[in-house]
């Protein structure tokens, strides 16, 4: 027994090393980027003022070319308003029953709610990144809300929120997948990032038989219920066969400059909710 | 006292330049430099082991915490901690003292102090991005954020170092 404990006296910090490393890589193991964005969320809580502080600095600096985005937007729904405006006042004006066409026209614009929000922490340097938004549940922010920058390109979408701040799945994350089309042609592929540049990702499953050319636009399918139809990916940069010659592999330029944005617009989609239960529904019954 | 006092400083100093600056530095995805390490090159190179085992793993845990790593740090820290002495007999040689006991950090040679830097800084930084990429396929890209990384915190450790060994010489 003496001899036990001298012999365990003697190993002791390589008995302790082996204990750390064994928890901190058993942790590791079972770390997803669900858990990862939750603990996340929380050191914010704590971390967010400080970062919104050194963030709101760089802010200040990227206010001239911020702007310039962000009265381009502002003129362009403008414009939509506009035309809106000038249906309903025709639909007012029609001696059609006015209730019937409004409550189609009402479902029809207010399936997607708009948030805008402030990045104040932004990783590009990371396999797993992640973009922390100073908007949380108190201001509407729910987890997969989808998150693009102000002239309509995909950044990501909500994993987990704390009341004041959430954390967003970047594109920039091997974790992130979602669905993406060439714009004007209804086959679709999967998006993902390969984690070697932020300024490209991969759509690999493209069937053969899309047609399309360097240089076409990417854009959302809509196939998932966190990102609307259309919302702008990038553009194709070049693009090969898969090693089976059974679909395309494409290289696509992300429209996003994910290393200077500051500003975004978070969407909510009024019908997921919905739309999860009846198919979480569907699945228990079979 | 006062030294520990210096000590928990600088620990608290580097994890708020690794969150609010380093982090948030956005210039590639091959440019992650690790400041942190310098922490765990600059204890005393007469502490027990076992301190330099918990504190290496605490600095990895205080940062684990604070970016939501999941034990990354801590597993990349603990192990630097535990292989530091090895770096420091690598770095320093034969050129120990007589008794075969080690200098302290501030009277090592430039040559020897800035090898024990690179060992240190080097080996963090290829545990840290061998197990973030946890795949051989991207190697080449693995390798290339490792030289780029390790290269840059190398050098920001050889001025925090060349700081703090100034300011404990003057207590």
């Amino acid at each position: 027994m003496y001899k036990l404990i001298e012999f365990l006296r003697r190993i002791h910090v390589v008995l302790l090393f082996i204990i750390i490393e064994a928890i901190a890589l058993n942790y590791y193991a079972h770390s997803s980027f669900y858990t990862q964005a939750k603990i996340l969320s929380r050191a914010n809580s704590v971390v967010g003022g400080l970062q919104r502080s050194v963030f709101g600095v760089k802010h200040f600096f990227r206010l001239r070319s911020e702007n310039e985005i962000l009265s381009a937007r502002v003129a362009e729904l403008e414009n939509r308003l506009a035309l809106y405006q000038d249906r309903e006042s025709s639909i007012a004006t029609d001696t059609l029953s006015l209730a019937l066409v409004d409550s189609t026209y009402v479902e029809q614009f207010t399936q997607y709610t708009y948030l805008p929000a402030r990045i104040i922490s932004n990783t590009i340097n990371r396999n797993r990144n992640f973009i922390t938004l100073n908007r949380g549940r108190q201001h509407g922010i729910m987890a997969d809300m989808a998150v693009i920058t102000p002239d309509g390109s995909m950044v990501g979408y909500v994993a987990d929120c704390s009341d004041s701040y959430s954390v967003v799945i970047s594109i920039l994350n091997t974790d992130f997948t979602t669905s993406g089309k060439i714009s004007g042609d209804e086959h679709f592929g999967s998006i993902t990032w390969s984690g070697h540049t932020p300024h490209k990702v991969q759509m690999s499953e493209l069937t053969k038989y899309a047609e399309f050319e360097i240089g076409a636009p990417v854009v959302s399918s809509g196939l998932s219920h966190i990102f609307p139809e259309g919302v702008k990916i990038g553009y194709v940069e070049s693009f090969k066969e898969n090693e089976n010659q059974t679909s395309f592999d494409v290289v696509v330029r992300l429209a996003a400059d994910m290393t200077k944005i500051s500003n975004v617009l978070v969407i909510g989609n009024n019908g997921y909710v919905e739309a999860t239960e009846l198919e979480d529904r569907v699945k228990n019954s079979r | 006292m006062q030294k520990n006092l210096l000590y928990m400083g600088a620990f608290v100093v580097l994890v708020l330049l690794q969150i609010f600056i380093l982090d948030n530095i956005s210039l590639s995805v091959f440019f992650h430099p690790m400041i942190y390490i310098a922490f765990i090159i600059m204890l005393p190179l007469d502490l027990k082991p076992l301190w330099v085992l918990l504190l290496s793993a605490l600095m990895g845990f205080a940062i684990d915490m604070l970016t939501g790593m999941h034990g990354l740090n801590v597993i990349s820290t603990t192990a630097t901690g535990f292989m530091r002495p090895l770096m420091l007999r690598l770095a320093v040689g034969h050129a120990t003292g007589a008794d075969d006991s080690l200098p302290s950090l501030h009277r090592l040679s430039t040559k020897h102090l800035a090898w024990f830097i690179i060992l240190v800084t080097s080996l963090h930084s290829f545990i840290f991005f061998m197990l973030e990429s946890l795949s051989l396929s991207h190697l080449p890209y693995t390798l290339l954020r490792l030289v780029i990384s390790a290269s840059t915190a190398s050098l920001m450790s050889w001025y925090v170092v060349k700081l703090f060994t100034k300011k404990i010489l003057n207590k």
